[in-house]
């Protein structure tokens, strides 16, 4: 975190809360409240949607419900105003985090059906307030609470306050980019469920950024229902609040903390430049032909495109590695000393997993042992990745037990799974799509078994880079790495976790037979650090030389276990595997 | 020649993914491409395909210099891609990702002939007709992929990878439904990490390395190069 941007924010707090008194015309007061009420409104929607990428169209709500709790309080039992703040503020927060207690928890609910469901948690709460006694229909006048005397004039007095929300929304925006939070809240992002399993507690960081932006949302309700002095519901839960935050911060920049404060300034200074009579028109004109000139060449946003034209820190400034031969394989997080190899590290007993009725794994029982290089093979659809799946927690087993060191996982969350020392790759890599290929290994060894601070993580993620022959691509974002690469960006990651297991999920397919040769004893040096390795994959020339185990599923069923040479001469694994030209052939 | 590309280029930004590649494909013909990864194999497929566009040197399709056109006149051209990862559509049926591949007119008109050839090519797929193509087999997946690419009745059919995650068997049986493509006389360019099937049913290679083609011959005189087995083959098991 840079102190310098703190120090740079609060002495931008200090300078522009002198403003009121330079007596000012009321008119410029009111549009730079106007302008700091945007800041902060827009911040705080980005806190959980532009970082999370749960875009909420019920921004509304909660800044209605901040506007309500102070105009009932303030307005018809005579509160004192500044007292009503923080309550307006809990209000919201306890608002937010009753709906995304319900709705984080259902898979279903992402992308598009959130923003549907918080829009219609808006008209629900308007309906409510309108026809219960909180309202009643005909609008809460505040004219006679008396605005406190913070600065020489009232304007001055809104706009102060309006300035300590928007810096401290500012600062929190700040803090939670560069705090594990912020990490975590990008990967959700990204690929929630490869964030799930590498360790990120997805539902409570949610949670967590909902509840600080509902806060936030609150404080800008309660200080706007004193400036307008009489609210409505028809004006206070329209859609128009949710679509300018939204606007602005897509204007602005979603993933930087101070775009859409640079969004909502230039939105609103453009719709107020032209405020005088047939001028409001045009300035609706400018501002819509900004809008479309801005999302046309600046889909990022405003801020990360100026930024991006410094030079980049430090451009590709390592060495290539290709075939990753330097790199030492470190050893798991933390060895356990006393488990001897060949001990039983994971057992799962009678596994069980179904879809909609079909049962893709049918009640297996499997061993994995301390040490071992395990081979999982069987023809398509056998139930492989579904075992896979099944340990690391990315779905729940629908029967059956599994421990891993002696403690029962199978009904765990998958990232207290990932916590426990189990890792993962997925078959079709799922990478981070905007987060660089450092930043995606970094993120693993954050959020995994080995929980690293972010510094530190970032060694770490240039260790298995390098390890992984990716050192080069570091800087780069995933979707400049063809399919071979992003597997080892997916190997890369799961190993930064420092697992005790680690389950690879065809990581070779894709290779031809000399670079499998490679990658072949790249996982050898995985297991003699330390790490236990499951591996699926079809290539057999990768499963022959690799494993010291071989364990053969047919729909979703144990067809046969044993050592490798052994297991490939039965001739029901040859049938439903390998048909006999491939017996004759050889590979 | 049924394609003749010259001095190919193509590019990601400034740094080019292949460059000064000059390769024909004869009519009738089933021309393997192999290389390391990175070598930029599905770059080069991609690009006569029509999805990626060509930086320098042309692309001729029949004497037809098709370089320029937009990726969608490629298949009408007469070339069809059977893509890396199969890509289906895959909350749609089957049926309805065959009934997608024939959408020119002149493939429409024999839509119902090119769904029984399809049938006689993979059996198992008469009976999926109606499921969702998500729901399949990886195997049976690329079958569809494959037929798809086939509806479109091209001249030049490009397979990207097709055994690509299958387990041995069926990759064993979609090499044979390669080689029963390939009787039926249509021309295919074909870039595989299985070398060595690669190499058993192909009539022709070309190396790719970098960015540019290092070699070209017959599968066999390939195979008694040392450093093609070295570099393709690795040590023998």
């Amino acid at each position: 975190m840079k102190r310098s941007v703190i120090v740079a924010l609060l002495a931008g707090f200090a300078l522009l809360a002198g403003v009121p008194w330079l007596r000012l015309p009321a008119f410029y007061e009111s549009i730079l409240y106007l302008v700091l009420h945007w800041v902060l409104l827009a911040t705080s929607w980005n806190i959980l949607s532009g970082y999370s990428g749960y875009f909420s169209f019920g921004h509304g709500a909660f800044f209605g419900a901040g506007i309500y709790t102070t105009a009932v309080l303030a307005g018809k039992f005579d509160w004192p105003f500044l007292a009503t703040l923080p309550v307006s503020a809990a209000v919201a927060t306890a608002l937010g985090v009753a709906l995304g207690a319900v709705v984080f928890r259902a898979r279903s609910v992402r992308g598009e059906l959130f923003a549907l469901l918080t829009l219609a948690v808006t008209f629900v709460l308007a309906t409510i307030v309108l026809n219960t006694p909180i309202d009643g229909g005909p609008g809460i006048y505040l004219s006679a609470v008396p605005v406190p005397h913070l600065a020489p004039t009232q304007p001055g007095t809104f706009y102060l306050l309006a300035l300590v929300g928007a810096t401290g929304a500012l600062l929190i925006a700040y803090v939670v980019q560069q705090s594990r939070l912020g990490v975590g809240l990008f990967a959700i992002h990204d690929d929630e469920d490869a964030a799930e399993v590498m360790g990120v507690p997805t539902f409570r960081y949610k949670l967590a950024a909902l509840a600080i932006s509902c806060a936030l949302a609150g404080l800008a309700g309660g200080v706007h229902a004193l400036f307008i002095s009489y609210v409505t519901t028809g004006e206070v839960f329209s859609i128009n609040v949710p679509l300018t935050v939204i606007l602005m911060s897509v204007l602005g920049g979603t993933r930087h903390w101070a775009g859409p404060a640079v969004g909502a300034t230039v939105i609103t200074a453009l719709l107020y430049a032209f405020t005088k009579g047939d001028l409001a028109l045009a300035g609706k004109a400018t501002t819509g032909a900004v809008l479309i000139a801005s999302i046309l060449f600046m889909p990022q946003g405003i801020l990360p495109r100026l930024l991006s034209r410094r030079p980049a820190l430090a451009p590709g400034t390592a060495p290539a590695v290709v075939p990753s031969a330097d790199a030492a394989a470190p050893s798991p997080a933390s060895p356990s000393p006393t488990a001897a190899h060949g001990t039983t590290l994971l057992r799962a007993s009678a596994v069980g997993k179904s879809f909609f009725g079909v049962q893709a794994l049918a009640g297996v029982d499997i061993e994995i042992r301390r040490g071992e290089i395990l081979g999982l093979i069987g023809p398509n659809g056998s139930g492989k990745s579904t075992f896979i799946n099944v340990v690391s927690g990315h779905f729940p087993a629908t029967t059956g037990q599994i421990q891993f060191e002696g403690r029962e996982i199978a009904r765990l969350a998958a990232h207290r799974i990932a916590h426990a020392g189990i890792a993962r790759t997925y078959q079709i890599p799922r990478p981070f799509a905007h987060l660089s290929v450092r930043d995606n290994v970094a993120a693993a060894a954050m959020f995994g078994g080995a929980a690293l601070s972010s510094p530190k993580a970032r060694q770490e993620a240039d260790h298995w880079l390098a390890f992984a022959g990716l050192a080069d691509k570091a800087d780069a974002l995933p979707v400049a790495l063809n399919l071979h690469q992003r597997k080892f960006l997916e190997l890369a990651r799961a190993l930064a976790s420092r697992p005790r297991l680690v389950l690879l999920d065809e990581v070779l397919c894709g290779l031809n037979p000399s670079e499998i040769d490679d990658a072949v004893a790249l996982i050898r040096r995985i297991r003699d650090a330390g790490t236990t390795v499951v591996f699926v994959e079809h290539v057999m020339r990768a499963v022959m030389a690799l494993s010291d185990r071989l364990v053969v599923l047919n729909h979703g069923q144990l067809l046969a276990v044993g050592p490798a040479a052994d297991v490939m001469q039965r001739p029901d694994v040859v049938a439903a595997y390998l048909g006999t030209a491939h017996a004759a052939e050889g590979h | 020649m049924l394609l003749k590309v010259t001095d190919l280029e193509v590019a990601y930004g400034p740094a080019p993914a292949l460059w000064g590649v000059t390769l024909g494909v004869r009519q009738g013909e089933l021309l393997s491409v192999v290389g390391p990864n990175s070598a930029g194999k599905s770059t080069l497929i991609n690009t006569l395909a029509g999805l990626l566009r060509a930086r320098a040197g042309t692309i001729e399709l029949e004497g037809r210099d098709i370089t320029q056109l937009p990726a969608h006149r490629f298949c009408g051209a007469g070339i069809a891609l059977v893509p890396e990862g199969r890509r289906l559509f895959a909350t749609m049926s089957v049926l309805e990702n065959l009934e997608l591949g024939s959408l020119l007119p002149h493939a429409r008109a024999q839509r119902a002939a090119g769904l029984e050839h399809a049938m006689a090519l993979f059996p198992v797929l008469a009976q999926k007709l109606k499921a969702p193509a998500g729901s399949l087999s990886g195997g049976q997946q690329q079958m569809v992929a494959i037929a798809r690419a086939l509806m479109a009745r091209p001249k030049l059919l490009l397979l990207d990878e097709p055994s690509l995650g299958l387990s041995p068997l069926v990759v064993h049986d979609l090499f044979a439904a390669i080689r029963r493509i390939a009787a039926d006389g249509i021309t295919m360019l074909l870039v595989e990490q299985n070398v060595a099937t690669a190499l058993q049913i192909a009539q022709r290679v070309y190396v790719l390395e970098r960015g540019s083609i290092v070699a070209e011959g017959d599968p066999d005189a390939m195979l008694s190069r040392a450093e093609i087995r070295r570099a393709y083959l690795g040590s023998e098991p």
